[in-house]
């Protein structure tokens, strides 16, 4: 079977795009990083591709607001595109600046009613850090596993880099929280790494640094009602090899690579990409 | 067109925050003790433009504010609506950009604002500008508006307009206007005439910031006069008997301190006062640095390309090629640390892309020297407090790394008072390309032919960045031009680079150099020698606004450019992959071989020298040096009175809060370090990611774990007792930190970054004699201890002038080295890290302590508490690096093996501080014995920074193995880690020091935690 497509979108300040597209591939997908503009002047089109990932970055500085910008190209030049795209039941990632971007379109979290098209209504925002201060760090992550989400399935707790000064996940009221959380849709949020696994999702504020930028109910992303769409602000594609691990000289080496995988050198992160590949497959 | 104004500001509520207001109040605290109870803040957008008001209006919340989390006002203040400001505020202060300075969030929301209206026709002189206004609550009634407003923005690039307490109750908001440009006048090109007086020709070099000597005057003096110059200008229509201002500004340029290196090519009478050497040097950078670089390329087959091109080149693998550059951008970053320092990031990555045929861009390192950061004594006029000099280097660097998404993988923060004057803000950064292109050509080479087609590639130019190459050749004054300050704007970099870097692999790129210091006159000018020749038109040159005169456009260093040759049956591909990436690209110039460096303006011929005489016609410069050895009081520690018990327990506490020691997290943690998701080894590490890195290491091809250390040293404190043992020093603190992390010790290169203060005897620098013989001493050390490690010098910067004032008030830069190092590492799988892994893992010294407390860490430390008087006595010296490297081979490859995973250099602050830094790292204790680590006193033993030293902790089943792997080398058993919460060092029976790992954590974070918290 052909290797799934996937579109990963550069330019413009987006600055993960070349990881993004290298761990599709490691897991079997036939990522081509593809420059915003090709997809915005037709030369391109969206629908020939099977994933959709809009990688970290800076794009257009986040002046204005992270992914602010971005989600406006995206917003006003490919909203039928993307609306096409959605529509066909093809898997989308958003990743830090990608999530601000997606956030910002309005694809996340998206209308409330399942299988309801995408609307472009901007429902929630990434804001400053409460910090106030952009920071890369490592943060302790667990997923519920009760999530729609396609791309985390079987993932329970994974560590990884944050590295972002707009990460503070807000919406207006409680309420809206309430029915992202009855759907499952608060796919992923900052936890204690010290709770015991499967334990450590909680609503209460927690602290700084665990909470790398004062989330509400700590979460760290979240997808839209169909699980397709999902976007976050760690960067798991950032631990996709155990070398990469902040821990990794505190264990004692494992033995030599294999030619064709990273073998027991995979990283955590590397399952959410593998998880997308499976589901095209699986649902071709 | 009309001025719109668009405000926005967060939304107040539950869990809802003004961050930004937060960071300033925070910010007072933390560096002033001022202690206010609330800081709003207000963005503000001034909207030049054609379209309705009306039309705008429908569209704030679709651009210039999120609905969910901010307010927008349009063409109302926010301070005047009660319902958003209900209470009177202490202050108010509204800052803006001055006109012509680069406003990125202004184009950035110009940009957006043409997403919105995709078919309105915006005028040429449409834009948005932006500014931010700041509302005090709660401010104490001593603090002044003015001082207030006065911290909080650079008067040199920005205007503040300000409302005080009765302002506020008077309801008299602070309003900034549209930032107008003053209408430029074109100068048509004038004729400079030479033939004046010496004295006249001295002025003229001086009052027109030229920086050229009466010996470079005179020498173009004699050019005009010759028959054959003033017959060929004739022929072209150009002014024969004189300069242009164009050829005048040219030349300087090109031939400026900054872009000539005429310190280091000068032939140098060099007198020895202690050893009666009476000698002549013929060039220090030939004769010490690039001759054992060229003798080591004849015997190693990876040093692909070396001095000439923008970078040094190396093989990395059979695929691939990685490079590296360190520039510095001290001057700039003086006036405006934060502008100065992103233009120097921004800027060194252009390098790297400008290198062979356009390497991408891969990690940077940072290194910067500074005043105190808790410094209270005078301030020079004009000159920046060090922590305000800090927060905005930091800034422009953080801005510049992050959003070119080049992760920042290593670098060091030095203090001592005399960067005050000058701060030394140094930016490297690492390139990757594959050796061979799709078409065949190695990318290292250069291909340029005549007739190829000269693009400017990226931003205009403009009124900014004029005379920055020739003001970084002079002393820093209170006139200095603000003209030479700009700010740069990374995102226009990053589109450029995609598309340079696609351009390159489509085979479209013949020649390609960056636009540095000296503009297009030094880009095009240095790219013109490939063919002899080239043929410019400044009039087609885009400005960012019109009336530039001739050299002004010439010479101006704007930011974010490159020059590129393209073939002329390439351009129109060339040309359409420029407006895929929405970069501005035009040809501006073409090469010839006609031996002539020719500028026109439209038809007129403007500038006419030739190739020769604008590379080669500057004269060699003669100077004097004189060495006699400084005689600084002697540091006695042994004459202060310690505590009966541990005695130097407080000492650890102490200088583990030294600056110069104290951990660097809270602004390390803000550079993005791991973007490209290569990063293995990380600026922090341990059980808690916050005990130091020696190196970075990072594995760039995603997948393979073949990997690259890049790490760095620097000593400068060690030029107060000889220069010589500076540089030996700084190069070998830099393979130290690379060996912890298993460089392959035969592949790694170095780049050597001198920064010195004015080295020529002169009334202005009486000393100059003494200054230029520190100098050769630190090129004669480079050379022995390079040749020694094999370790060839692939590329380098100098920068002379780093002074403030004169006379009784100058301000000197200890002469500063900072040496890099990239080199390969075999496989990231085995690295090591400095944190101690576990409780029973052996504790190593490697290496031996010698009587060598001079100019160390601990003597400046109690000179400065006046507990000593002096930091005489004997520097760290490197007698025997042959003998270094091999112990160095043993362990690195010991690492690479995977037989220890625990390697710490040791040096500032000897053992003691190494040891305690483990301890922080792996949150543990250790019991540590310095007893039998060489005959040196207890205080060197155990403070004293000896070179060639490392702490190194080895698992117990590895005890044996790691003994036999290194035997031949000097290696000393000195304890164990332990699961107690102490680390205990004696020297045999007496305990020297007993402190709590959660003493030594909190003591070595907070001197530089200048964060004020999160609260």
């Amino acid at each position: 079977m052909a290797a799934p497509k996937v579109a990963v979108l550069f330019g413009f300040g987006i600055n993960c795009d070349h990881e993004t597209a290298a761990v599709f591939n490691l897991v079997g997908g036939d990522a081509e990083r593809v420059h915003v503009n090709h997809f915005v002047s037709g030369n391109r089109s969206l629908e020939d591709f099977e994933i959709l990932a809009v990688p970290g970055g800076f794009s257009f500085g986040d002046h204005l607001g992270s992914g602010r910008l971005m989600g406006n190209r995206m917003r006003f030049a490919l909203r039928e595109q993307l609306h096409a795209f959605v529509a066909a039941g093809k898997p989308i990632i958003g990743i830090c600046n990608g999530f601000q971007v997606l956030v910002k379109t309005g694809l996340l979290p998206g209308p409330a009613a399942q299988n309801t098209p995408p609307d472009f209504v901007q429902r929630a925002s990434l804001t400053l850090n409460d910090s106030g201060r952009y920071e890369d760090r490592w943060v302790t992550l667990e997923f519920d596993s009760e999530s729609p989400c396609i791309w985390t399935k079987g993932i329970k707790r994974i560590d990884c880099p944050v590295r972002h000064g707009e990460g503070k996940f807000v919406m207006p009221s409680t309420t809206d929280f309430d029915a992202l959380a009855a759907n499952n849709q608060l796919t992923v949020r900052y936890v204690d790494p010290s709770t015991p696994v499967g334990q450590g999702i909680t609503d209460e504020p927690l602290s700084f640094p665990l909470s790398p930028n004062g989330s509400m109910r700590n979460i760290a992303g979240i997808c839209d009602s169909t699980g397709l769409v999902f976007g976050l602000m760690p960067h798991p594609e950032a631990v996709y090899a155990k070398w990469l691990h902040p821990d990794h000289t505190r264990n004692s080496a494992p033995g030599p690579l294999t030619s064709d995988a990273l073998g027991e050198w995979e990283g955590e992160g590397l399952q959410v990409f593998r998880n997308a590949i499976e589901y095209v497959l699986g649902n071709r | 067109m009309t001025v719109t104004r668009v405000e926005v500001t967060p939304k107040q509520g539950e869990g809802m925050r003004d961050v930004r207001g937060d960071v300033v109040r925070r910010q007072l605290m933390a560096d002033h003790n001022i202690k206010v109870d609330e800081v709003r803040s207000i963005n503000g957008f001034l909207i030049k433009s054609n379209l309705e008001k009306s039309e705008i209006t429908e569209r704030v919340n679709d651009l210039f504010s999120d609905p969910i989390i901010e307010d927008v006002l349009t063409d109302t203040l926010f301070l005047s609506s009660t319902e958003h400001f209900p209470n009177t505020p202490d202050a108010a202060i509204t800052i803006g950009f001055k006109p012509g300075v680069t406003d990125n969030p202004g184009s950035a929301a110009f940009d957006g604002f043409k997403t919105l209206f995709p078919h309105h026709q915006h005028q040429s002189d449409a834009s948005i500008s932006t500014y931010h206004t700041y509302v005090f609550f709660g401010l104490p009634e001593a603090v002044s508006v003015e001082w207030l407003s006065s911290t909080l923005h650079n008067n040199l690039i920005q205007r503040a307009v300000t409302s005080d307490a009765i302002g506020c109750l008077n309801t008299q908001w602070p309003a900034i206007a549209y930032p107008e440009k003053p209408p430029q006048t074109l100068t048509p090109p004038q004729r400079m005439d030479l033939e004046i007086p010496d004295e006249e020709l001295l002025s003229l070099s001086e009052s027109g910031l030229l920086a050229l000597n009466l010996e470079e005057m005179q020498t173009i003096q004699a050019h005009y006069r010759d028959d054959a110059v003033r017959k060929s200008r004739t022929a072209v229509g150009i002014v024969s008997d004189a300069p242009t201002d164009v050829e005048l500004e040219c030349l300087a340029q090109t031939w400026s301190e900054h872009c000539k290196h005429k310190i280091f090519a000068s032939k140098i009478h060099h007198i020895d006062s202690e050893t009666g050497e009476d000698s002549i040097i013929d060039s220090i950078f030939k004769t010490h640095i690039m001759k054992p670089t060229h003798d080591m390329q004849k015997e190693v087959d990876w040093l692909l390309s070396v001095f000439h091109d923008n970078s040094g080149v190396i093989a990395w693998d059979d695929e691939w090629s990685v490079c590296m550059k360190a520039e510095t951008h001290n001057s700039p970053s003086a006036l405006d640390p934060y502008g100065g320092a992103m233009t120097g990031i921004v800027g060194v990555n252009r390098d790297i892309l400008g290198t062979g045929l356009g390497a991408r861009p891969i990690a940077n390192t940072d290194v910067f020297c500074f005043g105190p950061p808790n410094w209270e004594g005078e301030l020079p006029d004009n000159l920046f407090h060090p922590s305000r000099v800090f927060r905005g280097v930091h800034a422009g660097v953080r801005v510049g790394g992050n959003e070119s998404g080049i992760p920042t993988v290593n670098g060091a923060i030095v203090f001592d008072d005399r960067y005050i004057g000058k701060p030394l803000v140094y930016c490297g950064t690492v390139g990757i390309m594959p050796r061979k292109l799709p078409d065949g050509r190695e990318s290292h080479i250069k291909t340029p032919t005549a007739g190829d087609i000269v693009y400017m590639v990226g931003g205009r130019v403009g009124y900014d960045g004029i005379h920055g190459a020739t003001f970084s050749s002079l002393e820093l004054t209170e006139e200095s031009p603000s003209s030479a300050v700009q700010i740069g704007d990374p995102i226009t970099q990053k589109k450029m680079v995609d598309m340079v870097l696609e351009a390159r692999d489509a085979g479209l790129i013949s020649c390609i150099t960056d636009n540095g210091a000296g503009g297009l006159s030094s880009s095009i000018g240095e790219m013109a020698t490939y063919t002899d020749g080239c043929e410019i038109d400044l009039a087609k040159v885009p400005l960012k606004q019109p009336g530039l005169s001739a050299w002004e456009i010439l010479v101006s260093e704007s930011q974010e450019r490159m020059t590129i040759a393209v073939k002329p049956e390439d351009c129109a591909a060339f040309d359409s992959m420029a407006q895929l990436h929405e970069v501005e690209a035009t040809p501006v110039a073409t090469f010839t071989n006609t031996g002539m460096f020719h500028v026109k303006y439209e038809d007129e011929t403007v500038a006419y020298l030739s190739i020769d005489f604008l590379h080669d016609g500057v004269p060699q410069l003669q100077l004097e040096s004189e060495w006699h050895t400084p005689t600084p009081e002697l540091f006695t520690p042994e004459t202060i009175t310690l505590p009966e018990q541990a005695g130097h327990s407080p000492l650890l506490l102490r200088m583990l809060a030294q600056p110069n020691i104290a951990s660097k997290e809270t602004w390390v943690r803000q550079y993005d370090h791991e973007v490209i998701a290569q990063t293995v080894v990380k600026p922090f590490v341990g059980v808690e990611r916050d005990g130091p890195g020696d190196a970075g290491v990072i594995a760039p091809i995603h997948g393979n774990p073949h990997g690259l250390v890049i790490s760095c040293g620097i000593a400068p404190r060690y030029s107060d007792l000889d220069a010589g043992a500076m540089a030996a020093a700084s190069i070998d603190e830099a393979v130290r930190n690379a060996v912890c992390a298993g460089i392959n010790v035969d592949k790694m290169a170095g780049l050597d970054n001198f920064c010195w203060p004015d080295s020529i005897e002169s009334v202005k620098t009486p000393d100059g004699k003494f200054k230029l013989a520190q100098l050769v001493r630190a090129n004669r050390e480079l050379e022995r201890v390079c040749r020694a490690y094999r370790l060839p010098c692939v590329s380098g910067k100098d920068s002379m002038k780093n002074d403030y004032g004169t006379g009784e008030k100058k301000i000197s830069i200890p002469p500063t080295l900072l040496y890099s190092v990239f080199g390969d590492q075999p496989d990231v799988r085995f690295t090591a890290t400095s944190d101690f892994k576990n409780p029973g893992e052996k504790v190593y010294l490697v290496g031996v302590s010698k009587e060598e407390l001079g100019a160390s860490e601990l003597s400046f430390m109690l000179r400065e508490s006046g507990e000593t008087n002096g930091i005489g006595g004997q520097v760290p010296l490197l007698p025997n690096p042959e003998m270094n490297i091999t112990t160095y081979r043993a362990l690195s490859t010991a690492i690479q093996s995977g037989l220890i995973q625990t390697a710490h250099d040791c040096s500032e602050g000897g053992v003691a501080v190494a040891a305690a830094e483990m301890c922080i790292g792996g949150r543990t204790g250790a019991d540590i014995d310095i007893d039998g680590t060489g005959d040196a006193s207890v205080w060197s033993r155990l403070w004293g920074e000896s070179l060639g030293r490392f702490l190194v902790g080895v698992q117990p089943e590895n005890e044996t193995a790691f003994i036999e792997w290194m035997s031949g080398h000097p290696i000393t058993m000195l304890g164990t880690v332990t699961d107690t919460e102490n680390l205990t060092i004696s020297d045999g029976y007496d305990v020297l020091i007993d402190v709590e790992t959660t003493a030594m954590v909190e003591a070595w974070q907070k001197t530089l935690d200048m964060t004020g918290g999160v609260a």
